[in-house]
């Protein structure tokens, strides 16, 4: 019965989830065509549509795109495996926790983007520089939730286990798991945002190509067009990542509960 | 696609806002005369006091137009704005209408026009800067050719780009034949500092990198055509001129009065000492100038002649083959000469610039 | 492994100030290898001394004043748009439906990347710089002001049907207190969010004071030293606005349970 409910609720919120955005396309258009803006202020969203499809069909969007994409899956790689060996290193090991901890905490403290003028010196425009930007973001708030979800683990779980004999297989299978897998995942969401966002603002800063770049590039040549078409691609990137890390988590969840 | 627009926009209360705050921008300029005039030029801070670049340091010494104004009613607003990002900024204060009159380069202005958004030379900038071509100290680069392949970082979008691409095409090579960094000047600097470019592309701050030994000049535009120099005029928003005439006439008198004051021999010292407020070295100033084909008199002429017409004529041609701009643009229409011939006449000073070749008739 | 673990604890008691004192070692001795070295590597002595100059100057302070007064604003406007839009979407099933899907989308454009757009429309000054900022703190305010008071026990909301209270009396007496210990974490995320929005506003408008145009224009002239300076300055700023928000919010709850 309440299956059937959620189904009707959930058909409901998706036909009512595109009501606001099509509002907000129709005023647009009509802003636009009611010309009370220069059109060198606000680009038309048939504008911005055929400046998207001339961008790509000269491939200058795919390619930003592709440099991008690649800079944020490296950096984020590299980010996130290091937080998770050093979140679960600093979450069992007293000793490693009390040794980085108030290091850790204090560059913690510093936004990532801060750094920016620091690892442009050190490691120059070149993508050394926006992959060592994406896995910084990447790394604290990773490191953060995998040592909360370690340290989060009841003991009583692991006495549980001792009296039932578990292997160290299905210890980790069973207990560990379960118990850390939702928080780490939900860490690594918040941190892929963040990482996307510090990766764009990086390439607006200094970069040679990405979406960032071309923003910038459009914000030098006046052609706000470019520049709409470059924020429509972030945002949908960046909802698109959350979405995709979200159904991941409901779909563990789904699997743990069972 | 289609649901990702509102992306694009804030929250509808933030679109409320900005639609209102845009209103006001608007209809402002289509109200009566200017009680306030905002000039926009390129400032430093140094220890936490503006200094301003060039000319407007002169005007604003002198304090004549602040007076001037004042009669009218009117008050003047300096707009500072940083060397890192003059033409961006600058264009888009001129889109939002958040400044009548702005001091700055060729390039940004075609690509404004170009976009639709119509602003006027009213004072010419006199014959230009200089444009340089630095490599790192231990560099072995003597020329264009031996950075074939390489990273040069370039402010694009920039004056000094279309020195650089004349330079390209003269030694017979195009863009795509290097490895062209966007970066603003700051960072184009610091990027020649730690060898992660091999050559940057810069003002006379080119000096100053080698003095800190972290560069080293190779090429400039005082040994090309004297029309390669950047250029750099005061610059007017259309509709502002159009509607205040008596404002604008002010304005340019002021800007001859502190060119005229500045070209005489016998205040380059005094105008180092003002100009050198902006952090820039004196001794800097001193070899931007030195080694010229251009006298000091007629570096400071602020007359429409035929230099800067074929200068927006090659620098729109640039633009357009580039692929900078989408539209080719008429570059005759960009230039008013009637303020400028109104106050040379006033200040009687027919005849102390000679022009070259044929002058520009008032329009 | 026992052994490595029992020297180890025996250490525990500065073992947290043994890792910056190495790098700080290490650091130095890196800076004596040469002048290609002291580029990255700036003396410990230099970066004193940079502190100190930019202390005398005056710089440190006005730069650092203008980047916490960009944030504070940001904040407080971004936050209270929060709670009205947050407590309305709460409220309103239709502001809801209506609001949510738009809300959900536009968080996730990174911030920063609307700067151009912004820069255009609203030009490079200080109001910019605020509507980012506000953006930025506006966002996880809404969400938990929005779950915070949906997340109230449904007893409450029953006791308020039975004394016949209205909406506005529902928001104010009974959803806006009970759900104030999340709306405070809310505004604790905002905080963070503002000052990393603040700094990279800076970074990227740079017009006017603020540690981020001080930073680029250290970056400028290679100035390693003031660099530091600035990130530990920004590092230790948001570190204290953090705590007196969290004792802020630990004063208002505890004074919540006393009632």
């Amino acid at each position: 019965m309440t299956k059937i409910r959620d189904l009707a609720n959930s058909l409901h919120a998706n036909v009512l989830f595109f009501v606001s955005p099509i509002l907000l396309l129709l005023a647009w258009a009509w802003v636009c065509s009611a010309g009370i803006f220069p059109e060198q202020i606000l680009v038309s969203p048939a504008g911005v549509y055929q400046t998207a499809h001339e961008l790509w069909g000269s491939g200058e969007l795919q390619s930003h795109l592709h440099d991008s994409l690649y800079r944020l899956v490296l950096g984020f790689a590299i980010g996130s495996l290091l937080g998770l060996v050093f979140g679960v290193l600093m979450g069992l090991f007293k000793p490693i926790d009390a040794f980085f901890a108030s290091t850790f905490n204090a560059l913690r403290q510093v936004p990532t983007i801060a750094f920016i003028p620091m690892l442009v010196m050190i490691f120059g425009v070149e993508e050394t520089f926006k992959i060592v930007v994406v896995a910084k973001a990447a790394f604290f708030p990773i490191t953060m939730a995998t040592y909360d979800a370690v340290k989060g683990i009841p003991r009583s779980y692991f006495e549980v286990s001792k009296v039932y004999q578990l292997s160290h297989i299905s210890l980790v299978r069973h207990v560990i798991l379960p118990a850390t897998v939702p928080p780490i995942l939900t860490g690594l969401r918040l941190a892929l945002g963040r990482s996307w966002m510090v990766l764009v603002a990086a390439e607006l800063i200094a970069a040679d190509s990405g979406i960032g770049q071309m923003m910038e590039m459009g914000r030098q040549m006046f052609r706000i067009d470019i520049v709409l078409v470059g924020v429509l691609v972030t945002g949908l990137i960046g909802f698109l990542l959350d979405r995709s890390l979200r159904a991941v988590e409901t779909h563990l969840g789904r699997w743990q509960q069972s | 696609m289609n649901f990702s627009i509102k992306s694009e926009t804030p929250v509808i209360a933030w679109l409320l806002v900005g639609l209102a705050f845009m209103f006001g921008l608007l209809t402002d300029a289509n109200a009566d005369p200017a009680k306030e005039v905002r000039i926009a030029t390129v400032a430093y801070n140094v220890n936490g006091k503006i200094g301003f670049n060039g000319t407007a340091a002169i005007v604003e010494e002198q304090g004549w137009l602040k007076e001037e104004l004042k009669k009218q009613g009117v008050t003047l607003t300096w707009v500072p704005v940083t060397a890192q990002s003059v033409g961006v900024t600058i264009n888009e204060g001129f889109a939002n209408k958040s400044i009548d009159f702005a001091g700055y380069g060729d390039l940004p202005s075609i690509i404004l026009n170009s976009g639709g958004v119509e602003t006027r030379i009213v004072v010419p900038g006199g014959r230009g800067n200089n444009v340089y071509l630095v490599v790192p100290p231990n560099s072995s680069a003597k020329s264009l050719a031996d950075l074939k392949g390489k990273r040069i970082a370039l402010h694009r979008g920039r004056p000094w780009e279309i020195a650089f691409a004349r330079y390209v095409a003269a030694s017979g090579f195009k863009f795509s034949d290097f490895k062209i960094s966007n970066l603003n000047p700051g960072a184009g600097a610091a990027a020649l500092a730690a060898g992660n470019v091999d050559a940057f592309v810069t003002l006379s701050d080119a000096y100053q990198l080698e003095d800190k030994k972290v560069g080293k000049i190779i090429w400039s535009t005082k040994s090309a055509a004297q029309d390669w120099k950047m250029r750099a005029e005061l610059w007017g928003a259309k509709d502002f001129i159009a509607q205040n005439p008596a404002i604008t006439q002010i304005i340019t008198t002021a800007y001859v009065r502190a060119v005229y004051w500045t070209s005489q021999e016998a205040h380059l010292d005094e105008y180092l000492k003002i100009a050198n407020q902006n952090g820039q070295p004196e001794n800097v100033f001193r070899r931007e100038y030195s080694d010229d084909s251009v006298s000091w008199k007629l570096r400071w002429s602020p007359l429409f002649d035929d230099l800067v017409l074929d200068h927006y004529a090659n620098v729109a041609q640039y633009s357009r083959q580039a692929n900078l701009i989408r539209k080719d643009i008429n570059t005759k229409q960009l230039f008013d000469a009637r303020f400028l011939n109104a106050a040379i006449k006033e200040l009687k000073l027919e005849g102390y610039w000679q022009p070259r070749k044929v002058a520009l008739k008032g329009a | 492994m026992n052994i490595i673990n029992q020297f180890l604890l025996n250490v525990k008691h500065f073992s947290g100030l043994l890792l910056p004192v190495t790098v700080a070692v290490v650091w130095e001795f890196m800076s004596r290898q040469g002048d290609a070295y002291t580029y990255i590597f700036v003396p410990l002595s230099q970066i004193g001394s940079g502190l100190v100059e930019l202390i005398q100057s005056g710089e440190l302070l006005i730069n650092l004043g203008a980047t916490l007064q960009t944030t504070v604003i940001g904040l407080l406007i971004g936050g209270f748009a929060g709670l009205f839009v947050g407590g309305l979407m709460a409220v309103s099933p239709l502001a809801n439906k209506l609001i949510g899907p738009l809300y959900h989308t536009m968080r996730q454009v990174p911030l920063l990347g609307l700067i151009p757009l912004i820069a255009l429309w609203f030009g490079n000054d200080l109001f910019s710089k605020i509507l980012i900022v506000s953006l930025a703190a506006f966002y996880p305010v809404v969400l938990n002001t929005f779950e915070g008071m949906r997340g109230i026990e449904h007893k409450y909301v029953e006791v308020a049907s039975v004394l016949k209270f209205n909406r506005l009396q529902l928001l104010i007496h009974v959803l806006l207190p009970a759900a104030t210990p999340s709306i405070m974490t809310g505004f604790m995320h905002a905080l963070a969010f503002a000052w990393v929005s603040t700094v990279g506003s800076e970074l990227l408008f740079s017009t006017g004071p603020g540690v981020g145009g001080l930073m680029l224009m250290a970056q400028e002239s290679s100035r390693m030293d003031i660099v530091i300076v600035a990130v530990v300055s920004i590092g230790l700023t948001g570190l204290l606005m953090n705590a007196s928000l969290s004792h802020l919010r630990q004063y208002l709850l505890r004074w919540r349970s006393v009632r």
